[in-house]
C-alpha cells in the first residue's frame, strides 16, 4: 500500500471536554491516484490531510508511507518527508506576503539541498509552465486569486513531490479560476502525481476523482470508487 | 538550509523591518559604546603604565635592600645576623645567571652652580655601563658617560631649567661646578678637646673629685659630661665642614623621574668621579650620619671604603629571564627585594577589578538593550507565525526555524556591536582630545588616557554578540515550537 492510515485518531482537549476531530480512521491512497476527501465543515477532512502530510501527529493510530510509519519517525525525519515527498496547497494560498512570486516558489527548494542558482532556475521555469512568466517579480498582493493559487501550486510541485495534498484549493476562487486549477491538478495527476484533494464540493470530486472518501463527525461515512482504476499504479 | 540561506533570509527580513531593526541595534550600539569607552579608559591607563615601565626597562630590573629585623611579630632569634649590602654582596649578585649588571644607589647632597645660578640638589654615582641600560639611556639630549672617571654629568630636565637652560640641547657641553660640603671626624674630635675657648681640662677642674664617692653626685657628673662630649662632637662635626668641588661637563639631559621606589637623582656622576665626594668625608645629610652611626662606620677612614655598605642596589637582568628566578636567588642570599614586574602584576590585578566594575556598568546597559532584542524578536515571531507554518509545511524542521531567528538576533548583535565599538572609540577620541588640550594648558605632558587593544575589541564583540544571541534564544525557541497546523488554519 502506498499511503495509508490505520485506526487514526486525533483528539483535542478543550477544557474538560475532548474533541474527537478524527476517530478511528483507516484509509488508503494508491500511487498515481486522484483521491478526494469530501465532507462538511468540521468533518475532520483537513485533520486527516494534515496527518497524512506529516504536518500533525495523531493521538493514536499509524500513518504509513511506502511501508514506513510516519508516526514512528523523528520530527527531523518527518520534516524531510515534507521537504522531499510532499507538496501542499491551501485554500488561502499561504504565500509569504513580502516575497515575490519567484521567491515564494524558491522557498520550497530551501529545504531540498538545491543550490541557489538551481533554485532560481527551477522556480522561474515552473512559474512559466503555469503561465506566470510575466508575474515573477510580483508580490502576492499584486496578483489575482487565481494567480496566487497558481504560484502556490508552483511552490508545491517545483520540488517534484510524490504526493500533492490540496486542501480546498478552489475554495476562494471563482468558476474560471477553479476550472483552471482543477485542470492543472488533472494534468499533474495524468503525469503520475498522486493527488489527495480535500473539498466540500461533492460534484467536483465526482467529476475528477478516481475515488472519494466521505467524512462525517471525524469518521469515514462512505467510500466510493468512482471510476475503474485503469491507468493508476497499485 | 545552508548558513548562506539562513543569513540571506534573516537579513532580508530585517531589511523589510529596517526601522524596527535599526532601533533595536541602536540599543546595542549605545550599550557597547558605553562598555568600550569605559573599559578603554582602564586599558589606556594600563597601557600607559606598561609603556612607561617598558621605556625605562623596569620589567628587567630588581631593587635589592639589606634585610632588617622586624620590630614586631618576628620569630627570628636576636642572634640572627643579616648580610650587609656591600661590595661582596654585589659580586654575589653578579654571579647569578641572567644578571647583566649590578650597581648601588649611592646618593649625596650637592650644590650645582652654572653662571649665577646655584641650586641645592642631590647627586648619584653611576657606573658607565648602567648609563647604557634602558633606565638611564633614554635621554632628551646628549649621551652617556665616556668612562667611569670622566668629568661628566647627566642632569635632569628639571635641574636643567633651574640652572637657566632653555632646551636640553643647549645644556649639552656646558660646564657646571658640583660641590659637596663634607664633615670630618677630626673636626668633631677637636671640638671635644676645645669648644668656644673652653678646654676639656677646664671642665675637669670644675668637678669635685672628693664628692665622686657619693653616687648621686657621681651619676649627675657622668650624665652632664657625656652630654657635653656629645654636644661638642656634633657641634664640631656639623659646623666645621669643608667644601669639595669639581667642574663637570653636562653630557646628557634626562627626563625627571621620581615615582615611588624609582628614585633617580637630578645629578648623575660617573662612579669613580663621584668617589671624590663620597670618600672625602660624610655629607651633611642627617641620614648619612645616622647610617654611619648605626652601621658602626662613623670613625672609619676613607681607606676603609671597601667595607662601604649601600642602602639599595639595582640589578639589571636579561629580559628573557623571569624576574622571579632572579628575585628568588637574591632573597636566598638573605636580602629584601622589590620588583617593578611584581608591582605591575599588582597594578594589573587592580585594573582587572577596575575594568570589571566598569564592565558591569556597561553590561547593565547591554542587558537593557537585550530586552529590546527580546521584544523585537517576540513581536517578529508573533507576526510571522503563518510564515513559520508555511516554512514548516515546506519541510523546515524546528532547528532550521530556531537558527533563522538566532541568526537574526546574531546579525543585530554583530551590526550593533561593530557600530558600538566604532562609536565608543569615537567618544574616547573626543574625550582624549579635550583631556590632552587641558593637560597642555596645565603644562602636563599630554598622554592618551584611552586605548582600544585587540582584546577589548574581542571582548566587546563576544559580549555584544553573546548577549544578543542569548536574547534571541527565547524568541527562537518560541518560533521553533509554532504549531504549523494552528498557524496555517484558515481565519
Amino acid at each position: 500500500m502506498y499511503l495509508r492510515s490505520i485506526n487514526l485518531c486525533r483528539h483535542y482537549k478543550r477544557g474538560t471536554y475532548i474533541v474527537k476531530a478524527l476517530d478511528d480512521v483507516s484509509a488508503e491512497a494508491h500511487r498515481g491516484e486522484f483521491l478526494s476527501i469530501v465532507g462538511s465543515s468540521g468533518s475532520g477532512k483537513t485533520t486527516l490531510l494534515n496527518l497524512l502530510a506529516g504536518l500533525d501527529t495523531p493521538t493514536s493510530g499509524v500513518v504509513e508511507f511506502n511501508g514506513a510509519s510516519l508516526t514512528g519517525m523523528s520530527r527531523r525525519e518527518r520534516s524531510a518527508y515534507r521537504a522531499h515527498k510532499v507538496g501542499m496547497v491551501f485554500q488561502s494560498f499561504n504565500l509569504i506576503s513580502h516575497y515575490t512570486a519567484l521567491q515564494n516558489v524558491e522557498t520550497a527548494l530551501l529545504f531540498n539541498d538545491t543550490s541557489p542558482k538551481q533554485r532560481k532556475m527551477l522556480a522561474a521555469s515552473m512559474l512559466e509552465q503555469l503561465g506566470l512568466a510575466d508575474r515573477l517579480t510580483h508580490r502576492p498582493a499584486d496578483l489575482s486569486g487565481g494567480e496566487q493559487q497558481r504560484v502556490a501550486l508552483a511552490r508545491a510541485i517545483v520540488k517534484k513531490p510524490e504526493i500533492l495534498f490540496a486542501d480546498e484549493p478552489t475554495g476562494n476562487l471563482d468558476f474560471e479560476n477553479t476550472s483552471q486549477i482543477i485542470s492543472l491538478l488533472k494534468s499533474l495527476n495524468s503525469d503520475g502525481l498522486t493527488i489527495v484533494l480535500v473539498t466540500h464540493n461533492l460534484e467536483m470530486a465526482n467529476t475528477h476523482s478516481h475515488r472519494i472518501i466521505k467524512m462525517r463527525w471525524g469518521k469515514i461515512s462512505e467510500e466510493d470508487d468512482m471510476h475503474s482504476h485503469e491507468g493508476t499504479k497499485q | 538550509m545552508t548558513v548562506r540561506d539562513l543569513i540571506a533570509v534573516s537579513t532580508g527580513n530585517m531589511w523589510r523591518m529596517k526601522f524596527r531593526a535599526m532601533l533595536t541595534m541602536t540599543g546595542v550600539l549605545i550599550a557597547i559604546a558605553a562598555f568600550v569607552s569605559m573599559i578603554s579608559f582602564g586599558a589606556g591607563n594600563q597601557q600607559y603604565i606598561e609603556d612607561q615601565f617598558n621605556k625605562l626597562g623596569l620589567f628587567s630590573t630588581l631593587q635589592v635592600y639589606p634585610k632588617e629585623r622586624e620590630k614586631e611579630n618576628s620569630n627570628e632569634p636576636d642572634t640572627v645576623v643579616f648580610p650587609p649590602l656591600d661590595k661582596a654582596a654585589l659580586e654575589r649578585f653578579t654571579a647569578i645567571p641572567g644578571v647583566n649588571l649590578v650597581y648601588p644607589y649611592d646618593a649625596f647632597s650637592v650644590k650645582v652652580q652654572y653662571g649665577d645660578s646655584l641650586v641645592d640638589s642631590k647627586g648619584q654615582a653611576l657606573p658607565t655601563a648602567a648609563t647604557r641600560t634602558k633606565l638611564f639611556s633614554v635621554l632628551e639630549a646628549g649621551t652617556g658617560f665616556e668612562s667611569d672617571s670622566s668629568k661628566q654629568a647627566i642632569i635632569s630636565s628639571e635641574l636643567m631649567k633651574e640652572l637657566g637652560f632653555d632646551t636640553a640641547r643647549s645644556a649639552i657641553g656646558k660646564r657646571i661646578v658640583v660641590s659637596v660640603r663634607v664633615s670630618t671626624i677630626d673636626s668633631g674630635l677637636a671640638h671635644i678637646l676645645v669648644d668656644k675657648g673652653e678646654t676639656l681640662l677646664d671642665r675637669l677642674k670644675k668637678i669635685h673629685f672628693d664628692s665622686l664617692f657619693y653616687s648621686k653626685y657621681r651619676g649627675k657628673v657622668i650624665r652632664a659630661e657625656a652630654n657635653e662630649v656629645a654636644r661638642r662632637f656634633v657641634n664640631g662635626f656639623l659646623n666645621a665642614r669643608k667644601t669639595v668641588s669639581d667642574t663637570l661637563t653636562i653630557c646628557g639631559v634626562r627626563e625627571h623621574v621620581r615615582a615611588g621606589r624609582l628614585r633617580i637623582e637630578p645629578v648623575i656622576i660617573p662612579f669613580e668621579t663621584a668617589a671624590l665626594f663620597s670618600t672625602s668625608g660624610l655629607g651633611e645629610s642627617p641620614t648619612e650620619i645616622f647610617s654611619a652611626l648605626t652601621s658602626g662606620k662613623l670613625f672609619s677612614t676613607p681607606e676603609d671604603a671597601g667595607e662601604k655598605t649601600f642602602s639599595r642596589v639595582t640589578i639589571d637582568f636579561d629580559p628573557k629571564v623571569p624576574y622571579t628566578a632572579i628575585r628568588d636567588s637574591v632573597e636566598k642570599l638573605g636580602f629584601r627585594t622589590f620588583s617593578f614586574a611584581a608591582e605591575f602584576e599588582e597594578i594589573q590585578r587592580a585594573f582587572l577589578y577596575f575594568d570589571l566594575a566598569l564592565g558591569a556598568i556597561g553590561l547593565i546597559a547591554l542587558i537593557t538593550a537585550s530586552l529590546g532584542i527580546v521584544n523585537t524578536m517576540v513581536m517578529s515571531v508573533n507576526e510571522r507565525k503563518r510564515e513559520i507554518g508555511v516554512l514548516k509545511s515546506l519541510g523546515a524542521d524546528e532547528s532550521e526555524i530556531r537558527w533563522l531567528f538566532l541568526v537574526e538576533a546574531g546579525v543585530i548583535g554583530v551590526l550593533g556591536t561593530s557600530a558600538g565599538i566604532a562609536a565608543g572609540w569615537g567618544i574616547t577620541r573626543i574625550v582624549s582630545a579635550i583631556a590632552q588640550h587641558y593637560m597642555e594648558q596645565e603644562g602636563i605632558p599630554p598622554i592618551d588616557l584611552f586605548a582600544l587593544p585587540l582584546w577589548l575589541i574581542s571582548i566587546a564583540m563576544a559580549v555584544g554578540v553573546g548577549v544578543s544571541l542569548l536574547a534571541g534564544f527565547y524568541p527562537a525557541a518560541r518560533a521553533a515550537r509554532v504549531d504549523p497546523v494552528a498557524a496555517l488554519r484558515n481565519e
